[in-house]
């Protein structure tokens, strides 16, 4: 032992100032270098690591927002078209129900206007009527006073009687 | 011949001062530059260090993240590569710069000292690594960190018993009856155990001699290049011990990483699982 202590020149005062040189680099790497690299990339590997899930939850919200959205188009056609077929419907059962009663307004129009036509000429005819009596009865009075014999007055009386 | 300056290599670091009883050796000065880079380069990365890496950052991030799946092969564990990373990783970068600050070609960089066999040169620098009162603690430290490793992770028990196997001299007694086959089993594990603890000083002393007589036979090496045929001569070898450098600066840190591993390890239980399987596939066999 003292000849490999002597050969090799140990010496532990050395031994120890080595040691206290390599605590040193172990507690300087450590805490200095190791540690807050360490750190750093979790950090970074934590954050790298939120943002794609961000970015996929992102992503999924997006597509649902997407489908939500055409769902909500599609559905608005469909209630629109329903709303568009529901009025075409009504305005055509109005405009028939308008139809008829305009068709109802001009027969009744049609028989009324037939109705005072028909007394008009009823009215008009008996008019007629008594003009031609009146006339008759004027021509008949003009043609006795010009013809005052008792022949013409039995058979013009006769005549008339007749008429 | 009083003109002349002798250098030779020895095998221990030249003293370069003296402060009272305590003598500044060559590799103890190399070390200490070391420790000075180190906390140089640690500060200026920590005040480097932003959410987006640049520059130095972005080196020691990437060779941090290697170093660590490099680890995780050995292990086989994210919870032991965490909890040793930063003690091998520290012996990394202590052997590394040891390594290639000896081998810089500093030229006459050195000291002149009267001597017996007249005048003779002093290098200043030489690598910490070779020298063995520089491998050495950090040898004894590798060791112990992992036997206080294996006490954290499986017990003062269990890991005491690894070495002095008190519970295979205890089932002499307890199991006798059941397996007397015990009888021989349970010395030879105890023998086992103290030639584990033997094992332990051979770790200390592989671990120092590999090191240091690695890094010493490089410097050797490239002096006596330097000697034949001065600047052109040493160039391919002073490569060569580049990569000499990283290579043993990975073996001694891998080294002690294995010993990490090892001493987190229940021998026991794999042992007892390994015997309760046994006993099934002898049931099984006999029921065929």
């Amino acid at each position: 032992m003292d000849s490999f202590i002597e050969t090799f020149h140990i010496d532990w005062k050395i031994i120890i100032a080595q040691s206290i040189n390599f605590v040193i680099v172990l507690f300087v790497l450590y805490f200095l270098l190791v540690k807050p690299l360490k750190k750093m990339m979790k950090d970074r590997t934590a954050t790298i690591t939120g943002g794609l899930n961000d970015a996929k939850v992102n992503a999924e919200l997006l597509l649902k927002t997407k489908k939500e959205y055409d769902d909500v188009l599609a559905n608005a056609r469909i209630e629109a078209n329903t709303i568009f077929q529901e009025g075409k419907k009504e305005a055509l059962d109005q405009k028939r129900v308008m139809v008829e009663n305009a068709g109802k307004e001009v027969e009744q129009m049609i028989a009324s206007g037939k109705k005072v036509l028909e007394s008009e000429k009823a009215k008009m005819i008996e008019e007629a009527k008594n003009e031609i009596v009146s006339l008759v009865v004027l021509a008949t009075e003009k043609l006795l006073e010009s013809h005052k014999d008792e022949t013409f007055d039995k058979k013009s009386l006769e005549k008339i009687k007749n008429i | 011949m009083e003109g002349e300056i002798i250098h030779e290599s020895t095998l221990y670091a030249e003293p370069i001062a003296h402060f009272g009883s305590f003598t500044v050796t060559n590799a103890l000065f190399t070390s200490t530059i070391v420790v000075f880079i180190i906390v140089i380069i640690a500060i200026v990365v920590k005040l480097s260090i932003k959410k987006i890496p640049r520059g130095i950052q972005n080196l020691f991030e990437i060779i941090i993240e290697g170093a660590e799946d490099l680890c995780d092969q050995v292990t086989g564990d994210r919870k032991i590569t965490n909890k040793a990373f930063p003690i091998v990783f520290a012996i990394f970068m202590f052997v590394i710069l040891n390594n290639w600050i000896g081998i810089l070609p500093l030229g006459g960089l050195g000291l002149v000292e009267l001597t017996e066999h007249g005048r003779a040169w002093i290098p200043i620098i030489r690598s910490g690594t070779a020298d063995i009162n520089g491998t050495l603690p950090l040898a004894i430290m590798s060791v112990i960190g992992a036997n206080i490793f294996g006490i954290i992770s499986i017990g003062i028990w269990k890991t005491i018993n690894k070495y002095i196997n008190l519970n295979a001299l205890g089932s002499i007694f307890t199991k006798v009856r059941k397996d007397p086959s015990i009888l021989m089993t349970a010395p030879i594990m105890f023998a086992v155990g103290v030639l584990e603890l033997v094992g332990e000083f051979a770790k200390v002393a592989s671990l120092s001699f590999r090191l240091f007589g690695n890094v010493f036979a490089g410097e050797v090496l490239l002096a006596s290049m330097g000697a034949i045929l001065v600047y052109v001569l040493p160039t391919p070898f002073l490569l060569l011990e580049v990569l000499v450098g990283v290579i043993q600066a990975f073996i001694f840190a891998i080294l002690t990483l294995v010993y990490y591993t090892i001493s987190s390890m229940d021998h026991d239980e794999d042992h007892d699982a390994k015997h309760e399987h046994g006993d099934e596939e002898v049931k099984l066999s006999g029921a065929h």
